[in-house]
């Protein structure tokens, strides 16, 4: 944990580095001393020689003085470390959110991201600001005082020398058979938490069918399960914990009895006896204490983890040369991709898109379609294959140029928690009002804007709560008008539009890829007819290709797909008979 | 926007730590607008939320505490066993130092020592074993009550609410008070007995000493109040701004990162992000620098090094003027040393038990949550006698609001006959889904009632509501199991047959003997399906159902452009025969229907038949004229005719 918490500390942070470590290592040794100090005072005290008493008292001062000073030094040295620390991992952390792909992102949960940034990174300040220093001088001190003790009584410093081995050996098992019957519990509790949660969200099915009043027979089944299992694992950990607090109390009674021994046989002075009892017993404190650090060290350590993991996401690599495409026509050329390895989500994919051309992409869900939009923006990179834009591979253009490029109008609209206008001003920054209104005009983001108080500084809310999904999709419509690039990728809506909101969308996307180059996956006929390209694309393969009259004539799954929608069309909601 | 404020409301000031809620009140942007300037939490209102807090884990945890409690016991006897030893080895010490040495004693002193520690060895071990059971019994019947609650409390209760916040509330609370019970209560108790004893003790052997090892631990407690002045609770609060705004940076920089990334904008919203940062991490300097300063100071009077030189010191002095004899230090260096650490063991034991009283809070919320009120139990006898009816449903002067002030349906008045189709139509937020979700009693209504063949649906016990009611909404969820478990709720009698038909009227059978094991396969395992599927294996489950009244939503029909056909098919089968209430988007579907509802603002402002209606020089007729608009756009380029 510790080579990897330092590993997020970035060079000029560690420069308090030897400052930290040497207070430390005064701190401690200072606190050896004076306990060691402390044999030579006892033993004055309790033969009742004050002077040689308040000789040793004055050393054992100093020595207390430079620990409280080494205390100090390492505790302002430890956070300065954990600060800079912190604001370089955070600024790492956002340099590398920004060069990861796209397809990282999807499906994140952005507040998880949110508590390794903010939360995680604090759990490891924490390390530097205490936790360390804890660990530390929990086996330095002693050692320290073992050692010291070599000089006044090297017998009892040896005993102790050969006692530290020992707790740590059987510190390290009891707390690896703990942590491993703690975290089994965890996994036991997870599950029952889980099927507590699915029992949750499935409760409409689960009403609608009758399972109501009590949890359904699964459900209790688990949870049974889980209880047992709680139990099982509990008696499990004790074995570990039973040893641990046993050879530790040993180890300190041992210690005892062996000066009680010399002393009994004469070999040291009652005086001497009972000043070692008193160092042993400080001997024995801070490895008690290092059990009870135990929880947060794994905090710390899973935190640092956490930590680890995002910032080794792969990332997007930019090129050394950015490439500038050559015109705005899109080539796939045997394209492979799989959001894991071993799946195939676009198999052996090659066709082209020249300049000015629509293409259409049809098929069934689930079958790729969306993929294939994603991956020409470079959410993802290809696994095996090229795709190319303009002649130049999107692998050898910078982020920047790529999208330049490109519009892409997709499924999941997000707006920021800004003013309407903010919102639409995100597809061109430096676009002037006027340009920004005539967007919004088109797009019929306008008459929105009269709907709302406060007009075109409306804030949209989180996520664009406050505001319908037609209106969303008008908004995104308005944005990507204002970009005005010269590549349009749309993935048309499924979502259930009322008939106001359907009519000016379609109206609003005619307007956008009017003289574009387009790639759209379509689920409305009149979207795919007017296409100068259809690519029937099935579980990843394109499986036909054409225009509308062609395909048709082909008699193939196009046709199919074209009485469906068709028929679909004409549907009427009644009772039959 | 009453949803939203709703569960606000229920939530409020309840997690101010989880990263999330902490987002959620802040407008902040990262381009533009800098986080919203909260005032810091005054500190009587947090006064006040922690004696809720601990008022509610009290409650919460009634039904353990005696068990608890008795741990603790077994706890506190282990903490007084913790300085026993220590005790004994004094005695040791004080043998040792008179003449003639009794070995005997000594070494028996040494021995006892050891037994006693081995003793409290054995308390602690089953101090926390057995809180671990008396956790794990909680925990099931925690679970268990929390499962019956949830099928009791009113559907709406889960569409107002993220998954991800039902899961934080059934999985990281009920996390937390595990916790609470199996360690936080024992570690204080521990933290507070082995002081106490220590004290006691050291009071007995010398009050003088006492005295001045207890000087440093006084002047600890008045270095941390000087810690908590004005000027830090300031910093403290520009921190937790500097925290929040670094989480909202980060949520909307992950959340909307296709969008930055597809205009261009990556490096404008990573400046926002990287300023947050700034601001941060120079806050945390601010607040923590000045602290530290103090702290660390004050922490090395709490240091056993610090008491034992202090004691040390008075004790070399009071010896020399006689008031103590040397031998009464011992006791001083080897129990009371240790009294700054289990100090502190307090102050860490104490900030666990707050966790664990906020989360049983939350808990307390649930289980307090009303409940759909159900009829009094009646005999068998009298269920009986009730004969299923027609479907025969009536809203008399229905009115409804998610809060009070706020109605969201006023005065409705309908009839849906036996065997009819109503459609529901009307912009978006005049009430519609709503009007619907009343007749599944997602909620209850505040005014008037809904009657099903002339009982009020509150009347009807919940089993037979859902049995006279079936839905179909735009979310399906499809539980663990296989295939034939999920059809199986509706039926769980249902003949392997049954089943099948089931499932061929509503267009899916094929699809399911196409999976690996068929009907067995299992849900996200070897059968997943897509959206259109998943839509027509709710429908055949409907169908099992076979209740008389159903509630649709329109929308469900093209959720999966794809598949819209099938599941159109299966829609049609499904509502043959039964009264419907129908949530309509696309007009030109339900031109055929019995009744059409339209909705405006909560009211009905029109009804009738389609020809009616289109009319009528109303609302109806202008939505009717918009939605031809759309249509003819859409066909504009690719008319009928020409496509086949």
């Amino acid at each position: 944990m510790i080579r990897k918490a330092m590993a997020l500390v970035p060079a000029d942070a560690r420069r308090p580095l030897p400052a930290y470590l040497s207070a430390l290592g005064v701190y401690s040794v200072a606190q050896a001393a004076a306990y060691v100090v402390l044999v030579p005072l006892l033993e004055g005290f309790l033969d009742r020689d004050w002077g040689t008493a308040s000789i040793w008292l004055a050393v054992m001062a100093g020595a207390v003085a430079i620990a409280a000073i080494g205390a100090y030094l390492q505790f302002m040295q430890g956070l300065r470390i954990g600060v800079g620390m912190l604001r370089g991992v955070s600024t790492r952390l956002g340099d590398h959110l920004s060069t990861l792909p796209l397809g990282w992102f999807t499906g994140r949960d952005s507040a998880a991201v949110a508590r390794v940034v903010v939360g995680e990174v604090r759990e490891v300040l924490g390390i530097f600001a205490h936790l360390l220093a804890v660990l530390i001088t929990s086996i330095a001190v002693p050692l320290g005082i073992a050692v010291g003790l070599l000089f006044v009584d090297w017998r009892l410093g040896a005993a102790m020398l050969l006692g530290l081995p020992v707790m740590a050996v059987v510190n390290a098992l009891a707390g690896r058979s703990y942590r491993g019957a703690d975290d089994r519990m965890h996994r036991a509790a997870a599950e029952a938490n889980a099927r507590v949660l699915e029992f949750a969200v499935a409760q409409s099915a689960l009403r609608a069918f009758g399972a109501v009043g009590s949890g359904t027979r699964a459900l209790d089944i688990a949870l049974v399960k889980q209880r047992r299992a709680s139990k099982a694992l509990t008696a499990a950990a004790v074995p570990g914990l039973v040893a641990f607090t046993l050879v530790v109390q040993l180890v300190f009674l041992i210690l005892v009895y062996l000066v009680v021994s010399w002393a009994t046989a004469g070999d040291v002075s009652a005086a001497s006896a009972i000043a070692l009892i008193v160092v042993t017993a400080r001997f024995i404190d801070p490895p008690t204490h290092l059990a009870h650090v135990g929880t947060a060290v794994r905090v710390a350590s899973a935190a640092v983890d956490r930590v680890h993991d995002l910032l080794e996401a792969e990332e997007l690599r930019d090129p050394e040369i950015d490439a500038r495409p050559a015109d705005n026509s899109i080539t796939f050329d045997n394209v492979g991709f799989g959001y894991e390895p071993g799946t195939r989500v676009a198999r052996d994919q090659s066709f082209v898109v020249p300049a000015g051309t629509t293409t259409a992409i049809v098929g069934p869900s689930g079958s790729g379609k969306t993929t294939m939009l994603r991956l020409a923006a470079r959410f993802y990179d290809v696994d095996t294959g090229v795709i190319r834009i303009g002649g130049q591979d999107v692998r050898e253009m910078s982020l920047e140029t790529l999208m330049a490029q490109i519009s892409p109008v997709f499924q999941d609209v997000y707006l920021f928690n800004q003013t309407i206008e903010d919102n639409i001003r995100i597809g061109r920054p430096d676009a002037t009002d006027a340009e920004v209104r005539e967007a919004a005009r088109i797009a019929a983001v306008d008459e929105i804007v009269e709907r709302l108080p406060d007009g075109w500084s409306t804030v949209v809310g989180e996520r664009g709560a406050n505001v319908s999904g037609g209106e969303r999709q008008r908004i995104s419509i308005a944005r990507a008008l204002l970009k005005n690039a010269p590549i349009v990728l749309l993935d048309e809506a499924t979502s259930a539009l009322d008939p106001y909101n359907e009519a000016v969308v379609v109206r609003g996307i005619r307007e956008l890829i009017e003289g574009k180059t387009v790639v759209v996956v379509a689920h409305k006929l009149s979207t795919v007819a007017h296409a100068d390209q259809i690519l029937v694309v099935e579980d990843g393969q394109i499986v036909d290709r054409g225009t509308h009259t062609e395909l048709i004539r082909r008699e193939g799954r196009y046709a199919q797909f074209c009485r469906q929608r068709d028929r679909a069309r004409g549907w009427r909601l009644a009772a039959a008979g | 926007m009453a949803r939203s404020s709703l569960s606000a409301e229920v939530e409020a000031g309840a997690r101010p730590r989880t990263a999330s809620a902490a987002v959620r009140p802040s407008s902040g942007g990262w381009a533009l607008s800098p986080p919203s300037a909260n005032p810091p939490p005054d500190r009587a209102a947090l006064k006040q939320q922690a004696r809720r807090d601990k008022a509610a884990a009290k409650q919460l945890l009634a039904p353990v505490s005696r068990s608890i409690s008795l741990a603790g016991l077994l706890v506190a006897v282990a903490a007084v066993c913790a300085v026993v030893p220590l005790v004994l080895i004094v005695e040791a010490c004080r043998r040792l130092s008179r003449e003639p040495v009794d070995t005997g004693t000594v070494t028996g002193l040494v021995v006892a020592a050891f037994l006693v520690l081995a003793f409290r060895g054995l308390l602690q071990v089953i101090g926390l074993v057995w809180a671990h059971q008396i956790d794990a019994g909680f925990q099931l019947s925690l679970r268990r009550q929390l499962a019956a609650k949830l099928s009791r409390v009113p559907l709406g209760w889960f569409t107002e609410r993220s998954s991800v916040r039902v899961k934080r509330l059934l999985a990281d609370d009920v996390e937390a008070l595990h916790y609470l019970i199996a360690h936080a209560r024992l570690e204080y108790v521990n933290a507070t007995v082995t002081p106490l004893v220590t004290v006691v003790y050291l009071f007995v052997v010398d009050w003088k000493l006492t005295l001045v090892l207890l000087v440093p631990v006084i002047a600890y407690l008045f270095a941390l109040n000087a810690m908590m002045s004005p000027a830090h609770n300031a910093r403290l609060g520009l921190f937790n701004r500097g925290e929040q705004a670094v989480e909202v940076t980060t949520v909307e920089f992950v959340d909307g990162i296709s969008v930055v990334r597809a205009f261009g904008q990556t490096r404008k919203a990573h400046k926002g992000f990287q300023d947050a940062v700034d601001r941060y991490a120079d806050a945390l300097s601010a607040w923590k620098l000045p602290m530290t300063r103090i702290q660390s100071s004050a922490d090395i009077l709490l240091a056993p090094v610090f008491l034992t030189l202090v004691v040390t010191a008075a004790a070399v002095g009071m010896a020399a003027a006689g008031w103590v004899e040397p031998m009464d230090l011992v006791p001083f260096l080897l129990v009371g040393v240790g009294l700054g650490a289990s100090l502190l063991g307090l102050a860490y034991g104490a900030q666990a038990l707050r966790e664990g009283a906020s989360a049983a809070t939350r808990l307390r919320e649930l289980q307090r949550l009303p409940e759909l009120a159900t009829p009094v139990e009646r005999d068998e006898d009298g269920r009986e006698a009730v004969a299923p009816g027609p479907g025969h449903v009536q809203f008399r002067d229905v009115g409804f609001g998610y809060r009070k002030g706020q109605p969201v349906l006023r005065d409705v008045n309908v009839e849906l006959a036996p065997g009819t189709v109503t459609a529901l139509v009307g912009p978006s937020g005049s009430g519609k889904s709503t009007l619907a979700r009343l007749l599944a009693r997602f909620y209850d209504v505040t005014d008037g009632a809904i009657l099903i063949d002339g009982r009020d649906v509150r009347e009807l016990p919940l089993e037979e509501l859902y049995r006279t009611v079936g839905f179909v909404l735009q979310e399906v969820h499809l539980i663990r199991g296989t295939v034939a478990d999920n059809l199986r709720l509706a039926r769980p009698a249902a003949t392997p047959a049954e089943l099948e038909d089931a499932a061929r009227t509503a267009q899916i059978h094929d699809r399911i003997v196409a999976l690996p094991r068929g009907y067995d396969s299992e849900i996200g395992v070897d059968a997943i399906l897509s959206g259109g599927e998943a839509q027509r294996l709710s429908v055949a489950r409907t169908l099992l159902a076979d209740s008389r009244v159903l509630v649709l939503d329109e929308a469900t029909a093209y959720a999966d452009p794809e598949a819209e056909a099938a599941v159109q098919d299966a829609l049609a089968s499904l509502i043959a025969d039964r009264t419907v209430l129908v949530i309509a988007h696309r007009l030109h579907t339900i031109t055929e229907v019995d009744q059409i509802l339209v909705l405006s603002d909560g009211r009905i402002v029109e009804r009738g038949d389609h020809t009616t209606l289109r009319q009528s020089g109303g609302l109806y007729q202008r939505l009717w004229q918009a939605n031809e608009e759309a249509m003819a756009l859409l066909a504009e380029r690719g008319t009928h005719e020409e496509l086949v």
